[in-house]
């Protein structure tokens, strides 16, 4: 730390460092700080990393009926494959499928279900929000009272109305995550927004004849940015547990593209049949993901809010 | 016997030797109070004075031992009627806490679910043993000596239903219950409207006087330190750089410190002589030698073209309530406001809190719509303006906030900033942008590479320059300054006044300058109009407002005003009153006013028969 000679007589000179670091290097290094958010964050490096380069990861793809091998159905983990070359390192399901690439393959299905409709809703919810905020009257009145509608719905419920009408479906279950989750992220925008509004910047923008939309944009938004961020991030791993819950109801994905919930579900039925595999890799790896995020989330959260620090 | 009695008379109530504390922050620990050392007798003030960060208020905490244990260190001695608090069991220590020794802070802490009177019994009951009776009657008795008005019926209201003035009288009330020798003050005054101020300054004089205790007096203000103390200590990062007879040290300051803090204290009345508004001495804190002298700013001529013109501007907000969101009545924040403004000249708006000069200034801004009235700035109408008119006129007129931390936006470089309005009117391309921000930094005293930090690697004097550099880049005639410089420590503020008088002799700038302080006010402006309520209730030159002030309340005003004198202290009598509500009924109409010419341009609102 180098400290800079002030030119003037200013004696109350700030911390002024050598290198100059905005605010968004000061989150990172705070996060830095707990070694707990930084091997959740790792892990769930590690989770994304397997999901997008599953098919170099992987001995088979479990969905190329031509790459498996019936006689190879129901093994243990750890099993030999009956053709030899590799190891069903989780066990196979009764088609003799690899359980270990079906997961890798449903993380992919699961993870971008989640981080697609979390980013969605992120985007509709808090434009509405801070839209509702800056705007006000009636058109906020009429966006809020649509919040506090979706609101009072349990999730799952609507989520289940919206599969009822229009089928399984990818698409399908991401447009329902949507519609479920842009309510809370509007909430949340608009309580920020309105608390920043107020502040002195604002107005000094205002004063200084900005024009609204880039007040929005360039002054509102990132300043209302911190408890989006945190939102959407375990926002991601409700989605995806969400996702899981439907599929396991059989009315989420379809079997051809099966997330980790389809494939939960597919074993249940063996649970109790000594084939404790077929659920149980997939349960793990679900709640390895959902665990890395959110703790990825807290952390978030403990750096933006300065109350928080002890 | 009667020896060791009169040695106790004798010694000193509080002996403070060597007082050294440290914090310890990411694991290192750092000192924060070097070796302070005072006493205090009985029936003595001392006031301990010092800018943000002298540690003023860390050795209040840590005579009373109120710092964390875990995190701070208190080495030294504390000498409490010859015994050392600092070696004493924390469970005594807490009996003497509240008991012997009391303690009042800037924010009044009243739980806002109980009642006045049951803080009261509360502590009455558990340090004297009194029983919920005897209590209650004793709780009455010193509200009375507080002088809080109608004692007994407002022992029952709670918190919220007092103004801060008469809860800062509760929290003395309660601190004086168990009959403490020593009263610690910490800022007790500082939220506070200086006819407030005054009044509890007075309260504590005289329950000085009538209880036999001795203060120790924390402050940031010069004024109260020559209004309230026998002896002062000045503080500078942890130091206590100098300690003597308030009146020597105001007669004649050792400390090189000392001498620059006080050349940096607008005293009331040392204008009298000069026309227009005058620079602060520069006098270096290391040496004490004068850098610059004090210098008289520019006074511009008659024939200056007016550059704002407000005339009958009046703001009023509705209050909706209700069970249908009716309209329940209105807040007459601005009645009937006219005044112009001079190229090169200062207008001050004065005023106490909610009298409305903040939203006189934020109407003319634009900021908040006019109920009724026009604005004319350089001779155009602003209310008749169509969009794009409006906002070039806008440029003309900018405005720099009180709060320099939320006034700048975080996420932006301070470069961006100066730069977004330049860009957003397009004046010129980018390179031209960078160039005007490097010459603007300049101007206000910073350097041209500071423009690629983040707000918070400034200090908020600094912070204060990049807001006027922010201003400046739109080449504005006028200024509106919204209690710019009262979130700054004293020297801070006399260096961006001294800038923003330099700025206005070199750029013929005009301010409209909206502050609470008489002193800074004096110091920086042409002409001045005092605010009650909504209204204008005396404008006139600089001068002849301070100098011969007409309306009751702009010498209720003065005369509240702590001066930086010890020699003028106690000759003014604050009377006891509240400032009123601007609320009104639905269908109020403002009583029509009149003014009478003082003397020439000095105007004065006819007194009706309030009481001021």
């Amino acid at each position: 730390m180098t400290q800079v000679p002030d030119q003037t007589p200013i004696p109350a000179a700030g911390p002024v460092g050598g290198a100059t670091r905005g605010p968004w290097a000061r989150v990172a290094r705070d996060f830095a700080r707990s070694p707990l958010a930084m091997t959740a964050l790792v892990v769930l490096a590690l989770v994304v990393l397997a999901a997008v380069f599953a098919p170099l990861l992987t001995p088979q793809n479990p969905y190329d009926l031509m790459q498996l091998d019936i006689m190879d159905g129901m093994l243990e983990p750890g099993s030999p494959s009956a053709a030899g070359g590799y190891t069903y390192l989780l066990g196979t399901d009764d088609q003799g499928r690899d359980l270990f690439s079906a997961i890798l393959y449903g993380l992919r299905i699961s993870l971008s279900v989640g981080v697609v409709a979390a980013l969605v809703a992120a985007l509709v919810g808090a434009s509405l929000g801070l839209f509702a905020a800056y705007v006000g009257g009636r058109t906020e009145t009429a966006i809020m009272r649509l919040v506090d509608l979706q609101l009072s719905f349990p999730s799952i419920l609507v989520a289940l109305m919206i599969l009822a009408f229009l089928g399984k479906g990818v698409q399908n279950v991401v447009l329902a995550l949507i519609i479920v989750e842009w309510a809370s992220y509007a909430r949340t925008a608009r309580g920020t927004a309105l608390v920043e509004s107020r502040r002195e910047y604002i107005q000094a923008a205002d004063c200084l004849g900005v024009p609204m939309s880039r007040i929005i944009f360039r002054h509102l938004l990132p300043n209302c940015l911190p408890p989006l961020i945190v939102m959407a991030t375990i926002q991601v791993a409700r989605a995806i547990s969400l996702e899981a819950t439907l599929s396991f109801l059989g009315l989420g994905v379809p079997v051809t593209e099966p997330s980790l919930g389809l494939l939960i579900s597919n074993g249940y039925q063996y649970l109790l049949s000594g084939q404790y595999w077929l659920s149980f890799y997939p349960g793990i790896a679900l709640l390895v993901t959902i665990v890395a995020i959110n703790l990825v989330g807290d952390q978030f959260r403990d750096v933006f809010n300065p109350k928080g620090r002890g | 016997m009667v020896q060791a009695k009169a040695q106790r008379e004798s010694s000193p109530l509080l002996s403070v030797r060597n007082l050294r504390t440290s914090f310890q922050v990411e694991g290192r620990w750092t000192r924060v109070l070097n070796d302070v050392s005072f006493e205090i007798g009985n029936r003595q003030t001392l006031a301990v004075v010092g800018e943000s960060g002298s540690g003023k208020s860390v050795t209040a905490m840590s005579i009373m031992r109120l710092l964390p244990p875990a995190t701070s260190r208190i080495e030294g001695e504390v000498l409490f009627r010859g015994r050392d608090l600092l070696k004493l069991p924390s469970e005594e220590m807490r009996r003497i806490r509240g008991s012997d020794i009391a303690m009042i802070f800037q924010e009044t802490s009243l739980n806002p679910v109980y009642t006045i009177g049951f803080h009261m019994v509360e502590t009455l009951r558990q340090h004297r043993n009194l029983s919920a009776a005897e209590a209650r009657r004793e709780a009455v008795a010193l509200l009375d000596k507080v002088r809080i008005p109608s004692a007994a019926s407002r022992l029952d209201d709670y918190a919220h239903q007092f103004s801060g003035g008469m809860r800062q009288r509760v929290m003395i009330a309660i601190a004086l219950a168990c009959n403490p020798k020593l009263l610690i003050a910490d800022e007790p005054t500082t939220a506070l409207d200086v006819t407030i101020q005054a009044q509890i300054l007075q309260t504590l004089r005289d329950l000085q006087a009538e209880e036999d205790m001795s203060i120790l007096f924390i402050t940031h203000d010069m004024g109260v330190v020559a209004e309230m103390s026998d002896r002062t200590i000045v503080m500078y990062h942890g130091d206590a750089v100098e300690e003597g007879e308030t009146r020597r040290i105001f007669a004649a300051p050792g400390a090189p410190y000392t001498r620059s803090l006080l050349a940096a204290v607008p005293r009331l009345g040392e204008m009298a002589e000069s026309p227009g508004p005058s620079r602060f001495p520069v006098i270096d804190r290391a040496t004490g030698a004068v850098v610059t002298p004090a210098a008289s700013g520019s006074v511009p001529d008659g024939s200056a073209p007016i550059v704002l013109q407000v005339e009958d501007l009046v703001k009023r907000f509705d209050i909706h309530g209700g069970t249908f969101g009716g309209l329940t009545g209105r807040v007459h924040a601005v009645e009937k406001v006219s005044f112009d403004i001079r190229e090169g000249e200062t207008l001050s708006l004065v005023g106490e809190s909610g009298c409305g000069k903040s939203t006189t200034g934020r109407t003319i801004m634009g900021l908040t719509s006019p109920t009724g009235g026009s604005v004319r700035m350089e001779g155009r109408e602003i209310g008749s303006l169509g969009r794009r008119e409006l906002r070039m006129t806008r440029r003309r007129m900018q405005m720099i906030f009180q709060d320099p931390i939320s006034s700048l936006n975080a996420r932006m470089t301070v470069g961006a900033a100066i730069a977004e309005p330049f860009l957003v009117h397009k004046l010129g391309g980018k390179a031209q942008a960078r160039d005007k921000v490097a010459y603007l930094l300049e101007r206000v005293g910073l350097r041209p590479d500071m423009a690629n930090r983040y707000p918070h690697e400034f200090s908020g004097g600094q912070r204060q320059r990049i807001s006027l550099a922010r201003a400046l880049i739109l080449d504005p005639k006028l200024i509106i300054a919204d209690e710019s410089v009262s979130a700054l420590d004293v020297s801070v503020k006399a260096q961006v006044i001294n800038l923003m008088l330099d700025l206005q002799s070199q750029l013929k700038l005009s301010y409209l300058f909206i502050s609470h302080d008489m002193a800074v006010v004096e110091r920086v402006s042409h002409r001045v109009a005092v605010m009650y309520l909504g209204e204008i209730v005396e404008i006139g030159a600089r001068a002849a407002v301070f100098g011969n002030p007409q309306h009751p309340y702009t010498r209720k005003l003065l005369s509240a005003v702590p001066v930086a004198d010890p020699d003028q202290r106690g000759q003014r009598r604050v009377e006891a009153g509240e400032l009123k509500s601007p609320v009104r009924a639905v269908d109020f109409v403002p009583p029509g006013r009149e003014y009478r010419e003082v003397s020439a341009g000095h105007w004065v609102q006819l007194a009706d028969n309030r009481s001021w």
